[in-house]
């Protein structure tokens, strides 16, 4: 599972690091969403298609 | 399924002040024949103070996606909600803020602010508002029956988001008593009349600009700094006031709504109450998602539509007004099991209480981190808590408060 933000659409909602936190973190003075983890394993699958369900601006794509 | 259509009034201020406390204080039957019969319905509204007439849209899934899609349901086309008169919307006098912004213009700004309401900088203050919560608490035992609305409800947000935003103590009072009055422009006693609701939006616009002067002078860790640092490139004067009305009026009101209506349902509930009583170290967030949802302190807000489509069958035209009744969409069987039960467990609960676009509730994680924190600091201090007298409600279908929740408390 590969994992990728638009950086371009996310407005720090903050979703993503609610429900995936091992894989979505918020730095300070970032613009955008840090992704921890970008080919989390399979045991993460549910929660980061959780946290792309529920971003606002559907910046997260899963891919596989 | 619902099959009589009932007279439809679930935009009505006397539905919900006359509201049924054994169903939220919402109409539920309504919102479902909505649901079922009409997903798609055009209401007129037929009072001057209110706009003429609206989409009404109230399937759970039908909110998230007329949310999300903000090039076909603009939020920068004027309107907020069903109210004539708002705030933030400069065709009828208001000042812009985000909530009336769509884009690249909205992205810019919300940037600005979402900073300081991250999860990560909302954990920062937890420490902060344990100690206002501890003092809330210790009040409301001193008194032992009082109203729950003022006492904890009022006091806790004003405090928590006083800080957040950078009002001084000394004005938290006067500050959020503006948003009281244009928040409630149908309950006389609240506000004795309109003249008190643009006498208030007029003070409260006048008071972001001698904050914004003060953050200028003197800044600080907070919102309104950060808006003012931005500089008028990014954030003009006007939208400065706009930004501060909207910050407000999101801020008190709301987390008192929650507050009111989730202690009125925990009364009802004695398992609910024991099982809250049960997680006081460490509330679990479903039961703050739980108690936002049965809420949901807006009933709704508006789109416009930017081009003709169709929805269910209607045919909606550019310009028309497209409003989502997140109170309908909170209870909807299609996307949660057993809808009409208040329970602090439920797992799936996709409530629309935020909103789910882009325009979802910058506050959503300082609101709950104060729920939190107050309910806890409630739960482990008290052994029993109890109505002392009827729960009333605010006259009002937009901002769907309580009026009086008379309560007793026992320390532990």
């Amino acid at each position: 599972m590969k994992v990728i933000v638009d950086s371009g659409r996310c407005e720090l909602h903050g979703e993503c690091v609610m429900a995936a936190p091992d894989v979505f973190a918020i730095e300070d003075d970032k613009d955008s969403v840090t992704v921890l983890d970008a080919q989390p394993g399979e045991r993460l699958r549910s929660a980061v298609e959780e946290a792309a369900m529920m971003c606002p601006v559907t910046a997260i794509r899963i891919e596989d | 399924m619902t099959t009589a259509k009932p007279d439809m009034r679930v935009l009505d201020a006397d539905t919900y002040a006359n509201g049924d406390p054994t169903t939220f204080g919402l109409p539920l039957e309504q919102y479902a024949y909505l649901r079922d019969e009409a997903p798609c319905y055009l209401h007129e509204f037929n009072d001057p103070m209110l706009i003429d007439r609206a989409w009404i849209v109230s399937r759970n899934a039908d909110i998230w996606a007329v949310d999300r899609n903000s090039e076909l349901y603009a939020a920068d086309r004027g309107g907020v909600n069903m109210w004539k008169v708002t705030p933030l919307d400069p065709k009828v006098g208001g000042k812009p803020a985000m909530l009336t912004m769509d884009g690249a213009k909205h992205r810019t700004q919300r940037g600005v602010m979402s900073k300081a309401f991250t999860p990560g900088m909302v954990k920062k203050l937890e420490d902060k508002f344990r100690e206002y919560a501890s003092n809330i608490v210790d009040a409301a035992l001193e008194k032992g029956t009082f109203n729950f609305v003022t006492d904890i409800g009022h006091a806790m947000p004003m405090e928590a988001l006083g800080d957040v935003l950078g009002v001084p103590s000394g004005d938290r009072e006067k500050f959020f008593a503006w948003v009281d009055t244009f928040a409630a422009p149908f309950d006389t006693r609240i506000t004795p009349s309109f003249e008190y609701v643009m006498q208030a939006i007029f003070d409260l616009l006048g008071y972001a600009v001698e904050l914004g002067e003060l953050k200028r002078r003197e800044p600080g860790e907070d919102v309104i700094t950060q808006l003012v640092q931005a500089g008028a490139d990014v954030i003009s004067e006007d939208e400065l006031m706009g930004n501060v009305a909207l910050l407000a009026s999101g801020a008190a009101e709301s987390t008192r709504t929650s507050l009111s209506h989730g202690m009125h349902e925990l009364m009802r509930n004695p398992e609910q109450m024991a099982w809250l009583r049960e997680h006081a170290q460490d509330i679990p967030n479903t039961a703050i998602q739980e108690i936002v949802r049965i809420a949901t302190p807006f009933t709704h807000l508006v789109r416009t539509a930017t081009a003709d489509h169709e929805l269910h069958g209607q045919h909606i035209k550019e310009g028309d007004t497209v409003l989502m009744l997140f109170a309908a969409g909170n209870f909807d069987e299609r996307a949660l099991d057993n809808p009409n039960a208040f329970d602090l467990a439920r797992e799936k609960n996709p409530h629309v209480s935020f909103g789910r676009g882009p325009h979802q509730c910058l506050g959503k994680h300082v609101a709950g981190l104060e729920m939190k924190i107050l309910l806890e600091e409630l739960m482990q201090r008290t052994k029993d808590i109890s109505p002392a007298g009827d729960i009333s409600y605010v006259r009002d279908a937009y901002s769907r408060g309580v009026y009086q929740l008379p309560v007793t408390i026992t320390p532990a």
